[in-house]
């Protein structure tokens, strides 16, 4: 039987909406939907033909040694799939490469488009700068699919079947021990009208005052992309981005962010986005109303002479 | 505890205009710098730092051409012991293959750890499986998006995954394992030049990556390269400076959030 496995991506009791990527993906490849679930009440809606769950706990669900041991047991019933489908995010890129791996099936990560006709799949390379189009040598083929990508292609099902398959004994060489939440913030870039947002194009750690003096004129918030984050220029909750925070604000202005997708999925719902780079070619250009084409510094320090 | 270190040599493409040629068959690299990647950074230092406490080695590897001895000879800079290449000319698209090419380097070799570092993804690629497939095919426990150590112990360690809006989660993994290392977890020690002249007097050794070639072949192939789809929608402010910087305030003004 011909089918599409997808691997719902769940986390403390929520359905994550970028599983609607993943049920895009199989509605494009034109194959039957099959969602496997993890014991719990999630809001799926009826984006699947069949629901299969797995009456185990989220956390050993989201382990890809039981997952492994999980998907042992799916294949063993319904015989292997044409396709299994992650969602690429800390749980997806994990548990699609050892999936893979575990199966000797090939993978392919961070697919963002599919062309019907010529079959082969869309993978950013040199962040989004290229795409390498990639075709599957036998199957069955594991993907990671990035967010927003497909989910406009996620057909509503008349029915959705619920079956139910017995757990896994948990591994012991893994196991789950607690949630650790974020520090807590001074500022709070989620409820800020105007973000100024610095990327690497900043260059190195002294440039920050000069940076926050501006943001400070301009009376904007000052956050940060994730390379500035990870040098610690800037504190985590200042981190606008798929690992950080999602923002909306009436106008996020990036200066010296290219534009990871991970980035881009953290602020791309900004009433108005402008793009100050040197690089003509750096993808925030694609999702910016306005774009300067500068150096960064000359653009602060003239910003900083006008407004005196 | 020894420690093995994937290592790879990528081209830094942040700021430069990449180009297709011979009708979508490669990109064109030939003027682009090349350097470690950033996430393998990162993994060397949080190694170094295990081994300075607890004792054992930090072992550099790195599949690549014979230019890949620059990122062996920084990792040695930073505190590794050994640096191993295995040379091969050509570039591996499909991470399986990568890691298969690794798995009978390592067993072949009898190469002894107790655990592997890979960085989350390599910067050209951005697979993000060769950690994954690595651990799977040597039959260790795995974990990607590795942000945070908080113990090491003889048997186990204690670490911490990061996941999505600021949250982590904190696991128990049993020693061996394979652990994929994410930017940020720590603070990269300064390698001077200095520091790299003195640690390519440390013996790299070269091994062939033909000999240990995975048996099956590919299982995903690129069929060509292509450039992003232009979706164009951005108003561009060109012009002097003065008058482009005045047009930025005016926009700011207008959206009501700057007086």
């Amino acid at each position: 039987m011909s089918y599409a496995l997808i691997i719902a991506e769940v986390r403390r009791g929520v359905f994550e909406e970028r599983n609607l990527d993943s049920a895009g993906i199989a509605a494009l490849l034109g194959k039957e939907a099959v969602m496997l679930l993890p014991d719990g009440a999630y809001q799926t809606g009826n984006i699947a033909d069949t629901i299969v769950k797995v009456k185990v706990g989220e956390e050993v669900f989201l382990n890809p040694l039981n997952l492994k041991n999980i998907l042992e047991k799916v294949f063993t019933a319904r015989g292997n799939p044409d396709v299994i489908i992650f969602t690429h995010s800390s749980f997806g890129m994990e548990s699609a490469a050892y999936t893979a791996g575990a199966f000797g099936f090939p993978v392919v990560t961070d697919v963002s488009g599919y062309d019907k006709e010529r079959g082969v799949f869309l993978k950013s390379y040199y962040s989004d700068k290229i795409f390498g189009e990639f075709k599957a040598n036998g199957g069955p083929v594991v993907l990671s699919v990035r967010s927003g990508s497909f989910k406009e292609f996620a057909a509503e099902k008349t029915a959705t079947r619920v079956e139910e398959i017995e757990g896994v004994a948990p591994v012991e060489g893994r196991t789950f021990v607690e949630y650790v939440e974020e520090e807590k913030a001074d500022v709070d870039i989620t409820k800020a009208d105007f973000l100024l947002s610095v990327g690497r194009g900043i260059g190195n750690k002294d440039e920050i005052p000069a940076y926050e003096d501006l943001a400070g004129k301009l009376k904007a918030v000052l956050s940060g992309s994730r390379p500035v984050i990870d040098k610690m220029w800037l504190p985590k909750p200042r981190q606008v981005g798929t690992s950080g925070k999602t923002v909306k604000p009436k106008v996020y202005l990036a200066m010296g962010i290219s534009g990871a997708f991970q980035h881009i999925a953290g602020m791309k719902d900004s009433e108005c986005i402008i793009a100050v780079n040197k690089d003509t070619e750096a993808p925030i250009f694609q999702y910016a109303h306005f774009g300067i084409v500068a150096d960064i510094h000359k653009v602060r320090d003239k910003l900083k002479e006008i407004m005196g | 505890m020894n420690i093995l270190v994937f290592t790879k040599r990528v081209a830094a493409t942040q700021e430069e205009e990449l180009r297709i040629r011979d009708e979508g068959a490669s990109v064109d690299l030939s003027k682009v710098p090349f350097k470690i990647n950033d996430w393998d950074n990162y993994s060397i230092e949080e190694a170094v730092r295990i081994v300075e406490k607890t004792g054992g080695t930090v072992t550099a590897i790195s599949i690549g051409d014979a230019e890949s001895d620059e990122v062996l000879r920084r990792a040695i800079a930073m505190g590794a012991k050994d640096g191993f290449l295995v040379n091969s000319e050509s570039v591996f698209h499909d991470p399986g293959v990568r890691s298969r090419l690794i798995q009978n380097f390592i067993q072949k070799e009898n190469i002894p750890f107790d655990v592997i570092f890979t960085g989350v993804q390599s910067e050209d690629d951005q697979f993000g499986c060769v950690g994954g497939i690595l651990g799977a095919v040597l039959g260790l426990p795995y974990s990607s998006m590795v942000i945070g150590i908080d113990a090491v112990e003889k048997d186990h360690m204690i670490i911490r995954r990061e996941l999505e809006g600021g949250l982590q989660e904190r696991i128990k993994i049993t020693v061996p394992c394979v652990l994929s290392i994410q930017s940020g977890i720590n603070e990269p020690r300064y390698v001077s030049i200095m520091g790299i002249r003195k640690a390519s007097k440390v013996e790299r050794k070269v091994f062939k990556a033909a000999d240990y070639a995975a048996e099956a072949g590919p299982g995903i192939e690129v069929v060509q390269w292509a450039y992003p789809e232009k979706k164009g929608v951005a108003t561009m402010l060109t012009g002097e400076l003065d008058v482009v910087c005045g047009q930025l305030l005016g926009i700011l003004k207008e959206k009501g959030v700057f007086q």
